[in-house]
């Protein structure tokens, strides 16, 4: 192939053609992905939340050492959408446990500053993003999470993932929720929270995953949907 | 360069003028029921596409219309279990005939020259087809359609963790792109009720513009096979109504929850494996698929003289079905049995590496010695390479 005066004047042509695509394309990939400031091709940061403080429950419900509740965080994440935003959920659960522990996870995210025996992790497993159980008898994680059995030490309440069975340990030494098998990469997500006399308040939580809940589709109605009417 | 390319439009014009989507240049071999799956395809993809616009009447793609729309559509109307039950368990039907197609074309080494565009074709569809099974139950919005739709867009997510490439956030604009955010809601069912209509939309297009250049009949069933297959159809969606499982509660993933039947095998995988491979077998899964052509370069077609990838092809079917049966019962202990899994693999195909080897190696040493005439009683003759194409 050799490069002649046709081939430099094919060439000088193609700039502009290649620049006008370009510029048909950009707002094309924003029609598909809105979130994408001009000219932007990804987003690599993940859009930051905003969530404030939300009292999600009281200490008195975690009496006894293993007592846990559920509860819901909202977030809101800011979109190019008409209403400039987007709320959604966080589902998580609050556990007593046993000992004191240091909320800190080897991802360097810090819960709750000190020790504390109370622990708030979020439910959306770090491995696909299913919401996982909190189940208070290991017994039903060997039972119905495929078989495992956890070693001597960890035979207490356990938290586990019903799609692809990762479990994690609450009060995992030096690292609490860290997972103790199955194929998740991490320990669960935490939390920031403090304690305001009985009150537990979420300050904010811990980023990733685009696994998140929108609000408007967490309340199914009643019998699993069967012949009532749709929340709207 | 210019050469690379005109040899290039050569192959492709011999493989496009031997191409056979619906088995329709095979019709001679139909006394072998394997080659009437490529009519069934054609078929069971029709029956699909006329109840599904016949479902669009009544289908509201919203969060909180869809479930009631599709109970209403199965309970209510006339005739509606009828039409989804044809749409559902034809689809089935469709991902069932396109996957036998697919063994039979590799065991019977029908991929090899000229076959390697309509093998491609073909491969390339069963992936379009579980596409369309994925898009299309979401839209159910039930728990499984839910959690099914959730984990396959979070794998995406994984690629933005590749070790050297780093965090180019491409994964993450995937599974936006497919949600139309960040978690799985409207803006989801939305695109998902697109792709899926849209995935068929131009496929059948292409497909008839095959038939009208090529004048190639479209459907080479007897009326009679038509009329078992509808009747067959007809009565399964009778007997076995369609299901509509439980609305989607993202708060809750049931304990268990399984996928459609095609991808329960994957989804064992998937609990096997870090995440970032989960997202990357797949795609050598399909690579495997879409290039053994090339890899196979012997002209052989009978499995026995090909003995490394007709062992590949066999391992690929045992596990289809091992871990389709451990899913099922309900067994994965993820510390003891991928080492087990990995040496299996390993174990077969350094064995079928072996016999590959030995094969080659007896059949040069053959074709090397004069042929052997002072054996005239000998039963069959050496196996001779097989006529090409």
């Amino acid at each position: 192939m050799t490069f002649d005066r046709r081939r430099l004047l094919q060439a000088l042509t193609a700039i502009p053609v290649v620049g006008g695509v370009i510029a048909i394309l950009s707002p094309l990939f924003r029609y598909l992905k809105p979130n994408d400031k001009p000219w932007q091709i990804f987003t690599v940061a993940p859009d930051a939340p905003a969530g404030g403080a939300q009292i999600v429950g009281t200490t008195r419900s975690l009496a006894k050492p293993w007592d846990y509740f559920y509860f819901t965080y909202v977030q809101k994440f800011v979109q190019y959408d008409p209403t400039g935003f987007k709320a959604s959920n966080i589902p998580g659960v609050a556990i007593r446990l046993p000992r004191k522990v240091r909320f800190a996870n080897s991802q360097g995210f810090v819960g709750y500053r000190g020790e504390t025996d109370i622990v708030l992790f979020q439910r959306i497993c770090p491995h696909l993003g299913c919401i996982f159980n909190y189940e208070p008898d290991w017994h039903n994680v060997t039972a119905g999470y495929g078989g495992f059995t956890p070693p001597a030490f960890e035979r207490h309440a356990l938290m586990a993932c019903p799609c692809h069975f990762s479990i994690y340990d609450p009060e995992y030494p030096a690292d609490p929720g860290n997972v103790i098998s199955g194929p998740a990469p991490r320990g669960a997500r935490y939390f920031e929270f403090h304690i305001d006399g009985e009150n537990i308040v979420v300050t904010g939580a811990e980023l990733g995953g685009i696994a998140r809940i929108e609000p408007a589709d967490a309340a199914p109605p009643a019998r699993g949907g069967e012949h009532t009417r749709a929340p709207s | 360069m210019e050469a690379v390319l005109s040899n290039l439009k050569e192959w492709l014009r011999d493989r496009k003028e031997h191409l056979d989507l619906f088995d329709e240049t095979k019709t001679a071999r139909q006394d072998n029921p394997l080659y009437i799956v490529g009519g069934l395809v054609w078929l069971s993809w029709m029956i699909v596409i006329v109840s599904g616009v016949i479902l669009m009447l009544w289908y509201i793609p919203t969060t909180t219309a869809a479930y009631r729309s599709i109970e209403h559509i199965t309970l209510d109307i006339p005739f509606g279990w009828l039409v989804r039950g044809m749409h559902k368990y034809g689809a089935d039907m469709l991902i069932t005939c396109i996957t036998l197609r697919i063994y039979r074309m590799y065991f019977a080494g029908e991929y090899k020259k000229p076959g390697e565009l309509s093998w491609m074709i073909l491969f390339a569809s069963l992936v379009l087809a579980m596409i369309s099974g994925i898009t299309g139950y979401l839209l159910i919005w039930n728990q499984r359609a839910f959690w099914a739709a959730k984990v396959v867009l979070t794998v995406p997510t994984y690629y933005d963790e590749i070790p050297v490439l780093g965090n180019l956030g491409l994964g993450r604009a995937i599974a936006f792109i497919f949600l139309g955010g960040p978690a799985v809601g409207q803006a989801a069912i939305t695109r998902f009720y697109a792709i899926h209509f849209g995935i068929s939309a131009v496929f059948a297009i292409l497909a008839e513009i095959f038939f009208y250049r090529t004048r190639r009949r479209r459907l080479n069933l007897s009326p009679l096979a038509i009329g078992l297959v509808l009747g067959f159809l007809a009565f399964v969606s009778f007997d076995r109504l369609t299901e509509m499982g439980r609305w989607a509660n993202p708060n809750r993933t049931p304990l268990p929850i399984l996928s459609d039947w095609y991808f329960l095998a994957l989804y064992q995988l998937v609990k096997y494996m870090p995440p970032l491979w989960a997202g990357i077998a797949p795609a050598l899964l399909i690579g495997y698929g879409m290039l053994v052509p090339f890899m196979d370069r012997t002209r052989e077609t009978r499995p026995l003289e090909r003995p490394f990838f007709f062992v590949v092809g066999l391992l690929a079917l045992f596990y289809f079905i091992v871990f389709t049966a451990l899913i099922m019962l309900n067994i994965a202990v993820i510390s003891r049995d991928p080492p087990i899994i990995l040496g299996v693999t390993f174990v077969v195909l350094a064995l079928a590496f072996v016999w590959e080897i030995a094969h080659r190696r007896r059949k040069a040493q053959r074709a090397a010695q004069p042929a052997p005439r002072a054996v005239p009683a000998r039963p069959a003759p050496a196996p001779r390479p097989a006529q090409a194409g």
